[in-house]
């Protein structure tokens, strides 16, 4: 990838991340991604990377941590990279007491990173109790800040395999519109999709950072834009009230791009 | 360097927690179903077991990925131990089993979107299940309907529940052990 295919404003001060979904194979397409990752990072050096589950497929011993995790981002890691993870449904909710994942030993969790506010919800195990958890702590994060939830099951999906999660939509959605969340992440279905927004609210499928399923996406009237030819990963910029983002194939091409701005109107996408 | 944690001394811990007398502080257990009363027996059962599972040591966060799996291993083992005797039905009574199925089937019928909820979720085929058994790591979890939860007795931190197959089951989250089950409880 040359410099000038990232077209990340790359903003002094601004919350900087990559998302991935999927990945957790240990085959050689997923280190393919984590190296494309990595010439990525020297020319839009994001802190940190949000992992939308599905993150160790298959067994769980020390050796698939490594061969799955450890080994393919080691050298984002190097860095200081820092990795926040919720799980999917291939996870084991052992992981949570892994320390690369920052789960600090919870199934869900928040953290603030300058004015964004990350909620990593389970989704395949949506409880009361997470429900008043999540609902409490959008309600605290006030409504000046950008609020950002991921989890593993897409509300809103063109894939063919999966599709949209409605039950899990009829729940979760209520509460993002009440409390202003402005943007989901999830992965589970394997390809890239960002969809038209849904209730003023934006929707990226990443889930194809390991896995894919080829020709996968029936667009529908919910895509905005989608890639199901390869493999890929979503990197974002939030500065003040704007949030770019590009999403970036395995060989380097930019699949999507475009900028989200508060109040929420998209001004461009690529290509 | 592996640091293998010892069984043995997890067995005599159960032992001892399986006497822990009548005036423990008794474990958050909250009934979300609309009538509460129809649980509690399953509430007094599974606190039953949070006593026996309060007395082993935690997960603790850590970067080494053997101390994760070994803890899983060794309380899964010391758990076993702890509740040989242990049987399909201890928890799930036909009482009890029966209460459950009656929420299953009325969610399932009345929801399109919770029977999708599961379809979705990757559901695995049949799998031969036993009590104190372990879930194979290498299959995936099935997401569990939300709107099942929501009119589910609510349950403590390192119990959840399960579908496998057509069956339902009260699964130990840190060890990866079937608790109980209920055969056959989905279509």
């Amino acid at each position: 990838m040359q410099a000038q295919d990232v077209t990340l404003p790359i903003h002094a001060g601004s919350v900087r991340f990559a998302a991935i979904g999927d990945m957790g194979t240990g085959a050689p397409p997923q280190y393919d991604v984590a190296q494309r990752m990595l010439q990525f990072h020297e020319k839009f050096p994001f802190t940190f990377v949000i992992m939308l589950g599905d993150n160790i497929y298959g067994g769980k011993s020390p050796d698939d941590f490594l061969k799955k995790f450890e080994i393919p981002y080691k050298p984002l890691l190097d860095t200081g990279v820092q990795f926040y993870a919720a799980l999917g449904n291939h996870d084991d909710p052992n992981e949570r007491f892994y320390k690369f994942f920052n789960m600090n030993g919870q199934s869900y969790y928040s953290f603030k990173k300058g004015n964004v506010h990350f909620y990593a919800l389970d989704s395949d195990y949506l409880d009361p109790k997470q429900l008043a958890w999540l609902e409490k702590e959008l309600a605290d994060a006030g409504s000046t800040d950008w609020k950002i939830c991921y989890f593993h099951h897409p509300l809103y999906s063109s894939g063919a395999f999966h599709g949209s999660s409605t039950e899990l939509r009829t729940i979760l959605e209520p509460l993002f519109v009440k409390y202003g969340v402005q943007v989901v992440l999830s992965g589970h279905e394997h390809v890239y999709e960002r969809v038209k927004p849904q209730k003023g609210i934006y929707y990226f499928t990443e889930g194809a950072s390991g896995e894919l399923r080829a020709n996968n996406l029936k667009k529908t009237d919910l895509t905005a834009v989608g890639y199901d030819k390869d493999r890929s990963f979503l990197s974002i910029e939030i500065s003040g009230d704007d949030l770019y983002f590009q999403a970036v194939s395995r060989t380097g091409v930019t699949v999507d791009s475009g900028t989200i701005r508060r109040p929420l109107a998209i001004q461009a996408a690529a290509p | 360097m592996r640091r293998p944690l010892r069984t043995t001394v997890f067995a005599v811990v159960l032992a001892g927690a399986l006497r822990i007398p009548a005036t423990a502080a008794p474990p958050q257990i909250s009934p979300g179903g609309p009538e509460p009363r129809m649980f509690q027996e399953f509430t007094r059962l599974v606190q039953e077991y949070v006593k026996l599972r309060k007395a082993l040591p935690r997960e603790r966060i850590t970067k080494r990925q053997d101390e994760i799996v070994d803890r899983r291993h060794t309380l899964a083992q010391a758990i076993h131990e702890a509740r040989a005797g242990a049987k399909q039905g201890d928890i799930f009574t036909p009482d009890i089993s029966e209460q459950f199925l009656k929420i299953i089937r009325s969610t399932l019928q009345g929801s399109a979107n919770a029977r999708k909820t599961i379809r979705q979720g990757e559901p695995v085929a049949s799998l031969r299940l036993s009590v104190n058994g372990a879930y194979p790591e290498h299959l995936p979890l099935t997401t569990v309907p939300p709107t099942l939860l929501l009119r589910l007795p609510q349950l403590p931190e390192r119990i959840a529940y399960r579908i496998v197959g057509h069956d339902f089951v009260l699964q130990d989250t840190e060890a990866r052990l079937v608790i109980d089950f209920i055969p056959g409880a989905f279509p």
